[in-house]
């Protein structure tokens, strides 16, 4: 068992030091960021101008509302990109470059590979959202802050940005090169999102193909409305993912 | 824990089979190498060494026959190559992002090394290999000779009991070519089974003990290595490669 993390964590060190070196994580990081920062400062400029209107509003909306939950909404939108860059490359680069014979080589089984190059993405998408949550919590003390729709909203990025890596890591695992890889992560990402776009604007909004679309499960959570069948449907495309990568890259072995 | 059966040899291939783009790429190779000893494997390009080299370092399975290592079932446990075997692949693959330093260390956390032990073996290989002037140079901007004493450096930094050599010598200068038969007779010295794959007869008359010779896949010849003999090595060679001589060899 320990040797199962260790191996594990070993991946996760290596590509978490491979991702840290290359330009794209850190050019991908930056103008992301100074773009969500640009746009804190013009919700911060908009919550501040109509502070007035609002307060004859007891139970209007606040800081929470009007600044630091949209601010995540936009880079879950800006996740779309972000993400199937970033993973593209995990195992699609290493099978063109001929690096991937090396770590079966090292005893490492799939799912320990899989697991490592996850976790690295994680990682690094973790600390993107961090660095975005630093904005609105810079005011924490300046402002009135509803912790328990930030907590629901954070959880919903959270879960969500968990999932487009798990995506963008399968996508990669399938592909022959990191682009058709980032293609494929995109498109597929995309699909998830609005599968169901048809059926609402048919004014159908239950059924399977309702159930089947992300945006269904991430906005209550964005709202502030946290239930446990959309924490479970994250989970479950996780795993999935997680699962297909992991017979690919096996299968890679027995193939050669 | 690494099992260690001293009786039994480091590897034993029993009947490996392969198949490859829709062909036989290995066909029931049965092969034993006892500790110490290096084992040259000759074959014009396609005959099925790389292939053969792939299932010993456990990065391909064979679709049939079975594969010991130490005396344990190297098939049933993968991970048996974590701390038994050293690989260099041919061209020697690389991390193109890493620094000559960080490949070692990554290459050392993946075969278990943590800490002290970690920090001293690649010192110790550094120095061993000549790196020192490399350490810090990216992967991505080394020569192909550079890169194949890297790739020579990561396969040895565990002290593996079976060193698995495609091409070593692809890209070397001679006096570095003197220093890999060197390296290799002393790892040979002390303990460790190294099998060589070449095109260079030379190679094989220089540092192995024994040579066997692919053909389309199949073992063609196996026999201890006579140093002073190589025109005999070089005509059964090509007898071999010109498809001449007679049936498949048993094993080797």
């Amino acid at each position: 068992m320990s040797h199962t993390i260790g191996n594990t964590l070993s991946v996760a060190r290596l590509e978490w030091r491979r991702l840290i070196v290359r330009p794209l994580a850190w050019v991908l990081g930056a103008l992301t960021l100074a773009w969500l920062a640009w746009n804190f400062t013009l919700l911060l400029g908009s919550f501040l101008a109509a502070q007035i209107q609002r307060a004859a509003l007891p139970d209007g909306p606040g800081f929470t509302d009007l600044v630091a939950v949209p601010l995540l909404g936009q880079l879950a939108q800006l996740a779309f990109l972000v993400v199937p860059l970033l993973s593209m490359s995990v195992l699609a680069g290493e099978r063109r470059d001929g690096t991937l014979p090396l770590l079966f080589a090292a005893g490492l089984s799939a799912p320990q590979i899989v697991l490592g190059k996850y976790l690295a993405v994680l990682g690094w998408l973790l600390l993107w959202l961090a660095l975005t949550l630093a904005m609105p919590l810079a005011l924490a003390h300046a402002t009135h802050l509803d912790w328990g729709k930030l907590a629901a909203a954070t959880l919903g990025l959270l879960l969500m940005l968990a999932a487009l890596a798990a995506l963008g890591v399968a996508c990669s695992t399938f592909a022959s090169h990191p682009a058709i890889a980032a293609a494929a992560a995109l498109v597929l990402t995309l699909a998830l999102w609005s599968v169901n776009f048809g059926a609402q604007m048919a004014g159908v909004t239950g059924g399977a193909v309702n159930w089947l679309a992300m945006s269904t499960h991430e906005q209550p959570l964005l709202r502030g409305l946290v239930s446990t069948s959309d924490v479970l449907w994250f989970v479950l495309l996780i795993a999935l993912a997680l699962a297909l990568a992991t017979r690919r890259l096996s299968s890679d072995r027995e193939r050669g | 824990m690494t099992p260690t059966i001293d009786s039994a040899p480091v590897l034993c291939m029993q009947q490996v089979h392969r198949r490859r783009a829709g062909r036989p790429a290995v066909q029931d190779l049965s092969l034993t190498l006892p500790h110490g000893q290096v084992l040259g494997l000759l074959g014009v390009n396609g005959a099925g060494k790389s292939t053969t080299l792939s299932m010993m370092a456990g990065a391909l399975r064979p679709d049939s026959g079975s594969i010991q290592l130490n005396g344990a079932d190297f098939l049933e446990q993968p991970e048996l190559a974590r701390q038994l075997i050293g690989w260099l692949p041919e061209r020697a693959p690389l991390w193109a992002e890493l620094t000559v330093s960080e490949h070692l260390d990554a290459h050392g956390r993946l075969r278990g090394l943590r800490g002290g032990a970690l920090r001293q073996a690649r010192t110790a290989i550094i120095e061993r290999l000549q790196l020192q002037p490399l350490a810090r140079r990216l992967a991505g901007v080394l020569s192909q000779g550079q890169r194949q004493r890297l790739g020579l450096a990561c396969a040895l930094l565990h002290r593996p009991a079976l060193l698995v050599l495609d091409e070593p010598a692809n890209a070397l200068d001679p006096v570095q070519v003197a220093a890999l038969r060197t390296l290799i007779r002393e790892e040979a010295a002390s303990g460790t089974a190294v099998i060589l794959s070449t095109h260079l007869l030379t190679e094989v008359t220089a540092v192995c003990d024994r040579v066997a010779i692919l053909h389309e896949g199949n073992l063609r010849h196996a026999d201890r290595v006579h140093g002073d003999d190589h025109a005999a090595l070089e005509r059964t060679f090509f007898e071999i490669a010109m498809n001449r001589s007679p049936a498949p060899a048993r094993a080797a």
